[in-house]
């Protein structure tokens, strides 16, 4: 079996408040394959931008990783994310108007990027900025722009070229289209599932969109309260949902259906507990109908590297 | 109040040694002065009770004339300067809160308006403001010091002057408030629930004042403080230039100028006691404000 | 007749530099038309949906439906009554007011964070004086908390205490407050997550049957339009491109911005199905 390229064991990411501690990803552990693209599903405070921001090595005060490992290429770098960050992965943010310094033009902006980590001279440089301009669908001409010049979906794609500039072997995309319109978003998750296939590069998509999450990926992780609840082949997982909760938010999901024309959505009763009310068994049992005994007052572990639910521990039985 | 207690701002509050410290000393100045008739030996403002003799007396010695002892010794008419101080804080904390109270009144409402009707009107007061703050703020409340003196017939000149010292102090003060409140009025009404008051029908008026106004007040309180601490170095300054209080009723101002005249002939005291009391008062409440500024920051958090 | 009928609705914006420096550098006037000649009428009890991107006036519409911004021309009838007729007085531009209400996008943005849950509800009851006493007006805001499936204590709370998800609530209650007729939804989930929006989206169809409420459905999501609306109107820089019944439309779309919209849309129904 090829040796993932990302490996993330038993991830905890604590938040220090007023003397007390929190935990905002809680013992998570998933793998990220080459050439895929994963993604990381969730509501807003699942944890799941938290993993991008741990693996990225941009976890800061007060928040600290208090334990688990994080592996890139069989090395650790959960201590120390330095020399990985920016060269072998990098990272693509939600909003590209304040992701670009907007007093340099973009040509100057990709330059640096590149010889940060490409010992190459400015006009090799240029040359390679322009030819990734080209890849990601920009005129090549307009190197020498200012990003303001840019429509949100261009300088996204700006964005995406800085990202791809020093040939990183995975790109973590924190929610990269939220903030552009339909038509828009249809092109830039195009144009990263293209790069992942021409360049092998891996991605991690981070997003609250179970659409998105249809279009773009091959496996999904679903996140609740920091925790895993289930993973797996994205069409698995959207088709038959295990876990309570990825059945719930699969069944709150409009679709563009005739058939669902103003009937009431399903809706999952309550709301994601806060960081400091989790429960303390599984996450999700004071929202979840299929619930069992057990599951108030013990959290589950991940059965089958999928699911982390008691129903489908086969062992016990369910009462 | 056990809200207040459980508060994040009081946290913040308890684990700071510099606000605690600067609130302490700017409680203990304040109520020293409140209560200055039952700490002050004697009341300097009282001509009767005053001895020449008295006069250039060393802290803590005894008068080589009349063998009293002063705590920080005597002015040079013969004034308990410890006394003086505390009486003298008293004119200088009336004029600082009043003073804060007008320029805090008038720079929020010329804000608000400023911010929320906009055109041509929000044209003008900003104008305005700027033409004023290329001016030294001692010079406009000098300006507006001479122009009262001028028009006010000279009976009433003494007991206005304080009045007059206030009405200048607090109009040379206006702007930093009308600024900060006309961006933060231009932030909220754009806000939807602005919106949703329009379409309750509420008048632009009750809008302003019901709606925004609570909004756009936490940075004021920061600029207050820091424009009391103005306030009162301003009026020491009009006292020391000889334009403030009268001589009579010394504030700290008065005294550190009568003191600067005896500094090198050996009386120091005259010049030092009312010198660091104006110095730790208006240093703590500079330092309170700042903390309080950055506690108030929401983007901090 | 339709219960609401907007005709040629017309917005500009002069943003021209002002006249003097036109004339110096000599530049033209420049005039942006946010909307351009939109008509359309809703059925009273139904929801019409407006969709589009960025930039197509949908928000623009919603605020001059709503009264907060008068059309550069064309006009908006309200069960007949002509909205922005100059010669109403002000007794019935009140009645007016009263049968619109609006709910907006931003959960954080349209509550007022210094006023407490109770006296956000309490204000339009006030303003259009429709309780005498005020131990009614209290039980009043009682209902409508319980209406949108939240608690009487809560009207002592500020909005600050509240999630996304809750806040919207509040904001559909306060719509609700003066009995409106109807209610434009401007976005109402665009900032909650999947399953709040579900709570919210179901709350509003329930509240549609339960008060007969007419509502304008305002978004970019066109899987959620098509859970929620009638009718849906697709609109492109300013302009009305096509209109029909929701399963006509999705199932037949007609011109070429339609047909993009669809294609584009992320949508789990065609992925799993």
């Amino acid at each position: 079996m090829q040796t993932p390229l990302l490996q993330i064991n038993q991830l905890t990411v604590t938040l220090k408040k007023r003397q007390a501690l929190f935990k905002a990803v809680d013992n998570l552990s998933l793998t990220v394959n080459k050439g895929e693209i994963l993604g990381l599903v969730g509501e807003s405070g699942a944890g799941k931008s938290m993993v991008g921001s741990a693996i990225m090595g941009l976890i800061d005060k007060p928040l600290f990783i208090s334990s688990g490992e994080i592996y890139f290429k069989k090395r650790r770098i959960d201590t120390n994310a330095q020399p990985f960050r920016g060269a072998e992965i990098s990272m693509i943010f939600q909003d590209p108007l304040v992701s670009l310094n907007p007093l340099r033009t973009i040509g100057n902006q990709l330059v640096e990027t590149i010889r940060t980590h490409i010992p190459l001279s400015k006009s090799e440089a240029l040359e390679r900025a322009k030819k990734l301009l080209e890849e990601v669908g920009i005129d090549p001409a307009r190197i020498n722009a200012y990003p303001h010049t840019f429509s949100g979906g261009m300088r996204q794609r700006v964005v995406i070229a800085l990202a791809l500039a020093p040939e990183p072997s995975l790109i973590i995309a924190d929610e990269p289209t939220t903030a552009l319109d339909v038509s828009v978003q249809a092109q830039i998750l195009d144009l990263l599932k293209q790069l992942c296939k021409d360049r092998g590069t891996s991605i991690i998509l981070i997003t609250h969109d179970m659409g998105v999450i249809a279009d773009t990926t091959n496996r999904v992780a679903v996140l609740y309260s920091g925790r895993l609840a289930e993973i797996g082949k994205t069409y698995d997982v959207l088709k038959n949902p295990r876990h309570p909760y990825t059945k719930g938010l699969v069944a709150a999901t409009p679709q563009i259906n005739g058939a669902s024309l103003k009937n009431k959505l399903f809706q999952i009763p309550g709301s994601m507990p806060d960081l400091n009310s989790i429960p303390a068994g599984c996450a999700f049992y004071p929202r979840c109908s299929q619930a069992v005994s057990r599951c108030e007052g013990e959290r589950p572990p991940l059965f089958d590297n999928r699911i982390a639910c008691w129903l489908f521990d086969k062992g016990a039985k369910p009462k | 109040m056990r809200r207040f207690l459980q508060s994040d701002i009081f946290y913040s509050f308890r684990y700071s040694p510099v606000a605690i410290v600067s609130f302490v000393i700017i409680l203990f100045i304040i109520l020293t002065a409140i209560f200055a008739d039952l700490i002050a030996p004697n009341n300097p403002f009282d001509p009767a009770s005053l001895n020449l003799m008295n006069g250039f007396t060393p802290p803590m010695q005894a008068n080589d004339f009349t063998g009293e002892i002063f705590l920080m010794g005597t002015d040079d008419q013969g004034r308990d300067l410890f006394s003086t101080i505390l009486y003298g804080l008293r004119i200088s904390l009336f004029v600082g809160v009043m003073a804060v109270m007008l320029a805090m009144l008038l720079g929020v409402m010329l804000g608000l308006v400023a911010g929320f009707v906009g055109g041509w009107i929000d044209s003008f007061i900003m104008r305005f403001a700027d033409i004023q703050m290329t001016f030294p703020s001692i010079l406009v409340a000098m300006l507006i010091y001479g122009v009262a003196k001028g028009i006010l017939p000279p009976e009433v000149r003494y007991e206005m002057s304080i009045a007059v010292l206030i009405i200048s102090i607090g109009l040379s003060e206006w702007v930093p408030f009308a600024r900060t409140v006309r961006g933060s009025t231009l932030v909220e009404k754009e806000k939807e629930y602005i919106i949703a008051a329009k379409m309750v029908g509420l008048s632009r008026y009750q809008i302003m004042i019901r709606h925004i106004l609570p909004n756009v007040l936490s940075p004021v309180l920061v600029i207050a403080t820091i424009t009391f601490a103005l306030a009162i170095i301003a009026e020491a300054t009009l006292s020391f230039l000889g334009v403030g209080v009268p001589t009579t009723k010394p504030s700290l101002g008065t005294l550190i100028r009568i003191g600067q005249d005896f500094l090198f002939s050996g009386e120091w005291w005259i010049l030092f006691f009312p010198a660091v009391t104006l110095l730790a008062f208006a240093l703590s409440i500079n330092l309170f404000g700042d903390w309080l500024r950055d506690t108030l920051n929401p983007k901090l958090k | 007749m339709s219960y609401v009928t907007a005709s040629r609705l017309t917005r500009r914006y002069d943003l021209s530099d002002p006249w003097f420096i036109r004339m110096i550098a000599g530049r033209k006037t420049n005039v942006l038309t946010a909307v351009n000649q939109v008509s359309f009428s809703i059925e009273k009890g139904t929801t019409y949906a407006l969709v589009g991107e960025s930039g197509s006036g949908k928000s623009t519409i919603a605020k001059m439906l709503a009264g907060v911004l008068t059309p550069s021309q064309g006009s908006i009838e309200i069960d007949g009554q002509d909205f922005n007729n100059p010669g109403l007085d002000n007794a019935n531009k009140k009645l007016l007011r009263q049968r619109v209400q609006m709910v907006f996008q931003s959960p954080y943005a349209s509550l007022n964070p210094r006023w407490k849950i109770g006296d956000i509800l309490l204000e339009p009851i006030n303003a259009f004086n429709l309780i005498e006493d005020k131990a009614s007006r209290h039980k009043r805001v009682i209902e409508l908390l319980e209406q949108v499936g939240m608690s009487a204590h809560d009207q002592t709370k500020y909005p600050h205490e509240f999630s996304g998800g809750q806040r919207q609530r509040i904001s559909i209650a306060r719509a609700l407050a003066c009995h409106p007729e109807l209610i434009i939804c401007d976005e109402p989930t665009s900032a909650l997550d999947v399953s709040v929006q579900a709570q919210v989206l179901n709350l509003l169809k329930d509240l549609q049957n339960e008060n007969t409420l007419t509502y304008l459905f305002i978004s970019h999501d066109l899987a959620l339009i098509s859970n929620m609306a009638d009718k849906i109107g697709v609109l492109k820089d300013g302009e009305l491109v096509e209109e029909g019944k929701t399963s006509d439309l999705l199932a037949n779309p007609q011109h070429a911005y339609t047909k993009m919209l669809l294609a584009a849309a992320p949508d789990i129904g065609a992925y799993i199905s």
